[in-house]
């Protein structure tokens, strides 16, 4: 078993405090990723778990047990980072025996080369055990990086942005791979990145952390549709959420002069949150818009375009012939549009959370 | 406002040839971007065109007359670089100025040229600040006003923007390619970045291995792509590419007896001995819930939910197709049925990897 527990840690680091009353918990075979930005705590928290780094207090249980007093070979779990960190002059069958051949892990040469073999299979680089990992391309690198930390077959693995350094394509490729990994190995892996769309692709949960506190934890939907507060809107999503500060009466959103439709009650003032997606250009829609620029990704446009003082974004269809400064009508999906108090940000569907 | 032309340009470097035969027309007034991975020769071609870098062999011309023969400084073209390349102990003002210094302007035009450059780049209330008191972003502005402001022939950007945050980047780009149209200049920007590239060009020229592999507008480079390193290298996620077979019927197979029938009419160009590659962008993967024609049915193996859509990847044969569907639509492991839309699939020759069109 192998459920991962930080309750109340602190840490701080001179004057800064990195984590602030911390509880987390990653369920035994949950693929968990902490979401923050640089600074957050992201990196903190995973070395307080790995025994790294000790907490100021707080206690760290892993598996039900208090570690807190645990070296971090004694607690048995793989950290994979971003650096890759590989012994440059061993083949890579070097690299996967040598965490098999340290003093305290008693394996016989059977044992190990039965286990450096499983994890080739598993991460499909075989064809490389001979290969000097000097001569691997960067996504050979950070495979092998994995596989050393999975011949141990630890039940915990941390990964503190084991994808950042890849170009976008074998991040593609990896995030997949990654994914597949977790499910054979049935292990409990905490994931910390600032990548949304690392984390929305591949976690069971996510936590989104904001200077080190947690802000919410959820399922990829949840943490999309279902945002505590505009800092975890604005954190997934690409383009992010606009927001736009208006006046909610009778069911219709009152912003600048124009009047549009939403799904919610009340009178009062707030603001409006807007997926890209959610906003439509169609002639004949009640707001007025001001092309400021266009971005073809090819499979969408995003189209940039002011209100007023306020500048939105726009998801719409490849097909869309819009240029800029043209002036266009603009409406959105009614049942969409979230609603934030304006002052704390919180998420007024949530109660008050 | 120039029209810029290279003609069988080749660079060597020592033994290593890193420009092949590139021939390329720069239109007065375009906005060209010229993308690839670093090591292609994209900053080769633009340094060349500058100046900062000699040709082995061919002609470069601005408005018809020839340049290799050029210093940098004579060919009237301003350079952006990756690194903002400011003078510290200068103030912005004198940083912008500074070009118009060494041409002997008069301090009255000089101010009124300063002032205009840095209202429509929006720095005007940083004037009288030096480079290291401002942000990365208006740093890059600063750069830009100083190429800018001796109203050169054409604005040529070495990765002006590579080094700023995503924010910023897309913040930076929206400004690049307005205040080209403000100025009418012609612009030739190089990135590795395929989104800046789709975002800003009028026409993008792929460049990889020294060669050029395709030029056009972006929608083109998108939808048209001229062999397997553009259809890849355009494009998030990736074009799905797997080797197919033409079987009878206009069904292609994927291996292992699984194939999906396509109108023949999309097929009837290749040749049933011809080695081909299929190239299918996920948004022209059809994933449905039930049977239908021209589907077949299959598992999902992994999903994506990226809030607003999602990216769900299926089995077929040999090979694994990633589709770009609406929210919500599946979970891992699921039975789907997949289907191509034949009017986007894309075939390549598997030896050259070239587009094999219909002629139509």
């Amino acid at each position: 078993m192998a459920r991962i527990e930080l309750r109340a840690i602190n840490k701080a680091f001179g004057a800064q405090r990195a984590l602030r009353d911390l509880d987390l918990v990653v369920e035994d075979g949950e693929f968990f990723v902490l979401l923050g930005r640089t600074g957050a705590g992201k990196t903190t928290a995973l070395r307080v778990i790995a025994g790294l780094e000790k907490p100021n207090s707080g206690q760290v249980f892993l598996g039900g047990h208090d570690v807190g007093g645990w070296t971090a070979a004694e607690r048995d779990v793989a950290l994979v980072l971003q650096q890759y960190s590989l012994y440059p002059r061993l083949t890579v069958r070097g690299n996967l025996e040598f965490p098999l051949r340290s003093r305290i892990r008693k394996f016989s040469e059977a044992e190990i080369a039965a286990r450096v073999e499983k994890a080739a299979r598993t991460l499909q680089i075989t064809h490389l055990l001979d290969r000097k990992v000097e001569r691997l391309s960067g996504g050979e690198m950070q495979r092998v990086s994995i596989g050393r930390a999975i011949v141990r077959e630890p039940s915990v693995f941390l990964m503190d942005e084991p994808l950042s350094a890849l170009d976008a394509k074998l991040r593609e490729s990896l995030r997949v791979e990654l994914k597949t990994l977790h499910s054979t190995l049935r292990a409990t892996f905490l994931f910390v990145t600032h990548d949304q769309i690392e984390a929305m692709s591949m976690a069971d949960r996510i936590g989104v952390l904001q200077k080190g506190r947690l802000v919410q934890v959820g399922t990829p939907a949840d943490i999309y549709d279902r945002p505590m507060n505009t800092f975890v809107a604005r954190s997934v999503g690409s383009p992010p959420m606009n927001l736009i500060d208006g006046r909610l009466a009778d069911g219709m959103a009152e912003v600048g002069t124009f009047r549009l439709p939403v799904q919610a009650a009340g009178d009062r003032i707030v603001t409006f949150g807007v997926r890209p997606e959610n906003l439509v250009l169609e002639a004949g829609a009640p707001g007025e818009a001001r092309i400021f620029d266009i971005e073809d990704q090819g499979v969408v446009k995003i189209v940039v375009m002011d209100v007023g003082d306020a500048r939105l974004h726009a998801t719409v269809p490849a097909g869309t012939r819009v240029a800029r400064d043209e002036v266009v009508r603009f409406g959105w999906k009614p049942e969409r549009i979230l609603t934030f108090d304006p002052q704390t940000g919180a998420n007024l569907a949530l109660g008050s959370a | 406002m120039a029209r810029i032309e290279l003609r069988n340009i080749q660079k060597f470097f020592g033994a290593v040839q890193v420009l092949k035969d590139v021939n390329l027309t720069i239109e007065d007034g375009e906005f060209v971007v010229m993308l690839g991975q670093s090591g292609c020769g994209k900053t080769t071609t633009l340094r060349a065109i500058a100046g900062l870098e000699t040709v082995s062999s061919g002609t470069i011309s601005i408005d018809g007359r020839e340049v290799q023969g050029l210093r940098a400084a004579d060919r009237d073209i301003a350079f952006v670089f990756q690194s903002f390349s400011l003078y510290p102990h200068m103030t912005v003002q004198e940083n912008i100025a500074f070009p118009l210094r060494a041409v002997g302007m008069s301090q009255t035009d000089r101010d009124a040229a300063v002032t205009e450059v840095a209202r429509v780049l929006g720095i005007e209330r940083f004037l009288h600040r030096k480079p290291s008191a401002l942000s990365g972003g208006d740093m890059q502005r600063v750069a830009i006003g100083r190429a800018l402001v001796r109203r050169p022939k054409a604005l040529l950007m070495d990765e002006p923007i590579g080094a700023l945050d995503a924010k910023l980047r897309e913040q930076m780009r929206a400004e690049i390619k307005r205040l080209h149209i403000a100025r009418n200049s012609t612009s030739v920007y190089v990135t590795h970045d395929q989104i800046e590239a789709m975002s800003l060009a009028d026409r993008i020229v792929v460049m990889h291995g020294g060669l050029l592999q395709q030029v056009g507008a972006p929608e083109e480079v998108y939808n048209r792509p001229a062999n397997l390193f553009v259809a890849q290298f355009v494009g998030s996620p990736v074009m799905n590419v797997s080797d197919v077979a033409l079987e009878s019927g206009g069904v292609l197979g994927f291996g292992q007896g699984q194939g999906i029938a396509v109108p023949p009419g999309h097929v009837s160009h290749l040749s049933a001995s011809r080695a081909v590659k299929l190239g299918i962008r996920p948004e022209a993967v059809i994933l449905r819930h039930a049977a239908g024609e021209g589907l077949v049915e299959t598992r999902t193996t992994n999903v994506e939910p990226l809030g607003s859509h999602e990216i769900v990847d299926v089995r077929l044969g040999d090979t694994t197709l990633r589709a770009r569907v609406e929210p919500g639509f599946a979970r891992g492991g699921q039975r789907v049925w997949v289907g191509l839309d034949a009017t986007r699939a894309h075939f390549f020759d598997r030896d050259s990897g070239m587009a094999l069109r219909r002629t139509a």
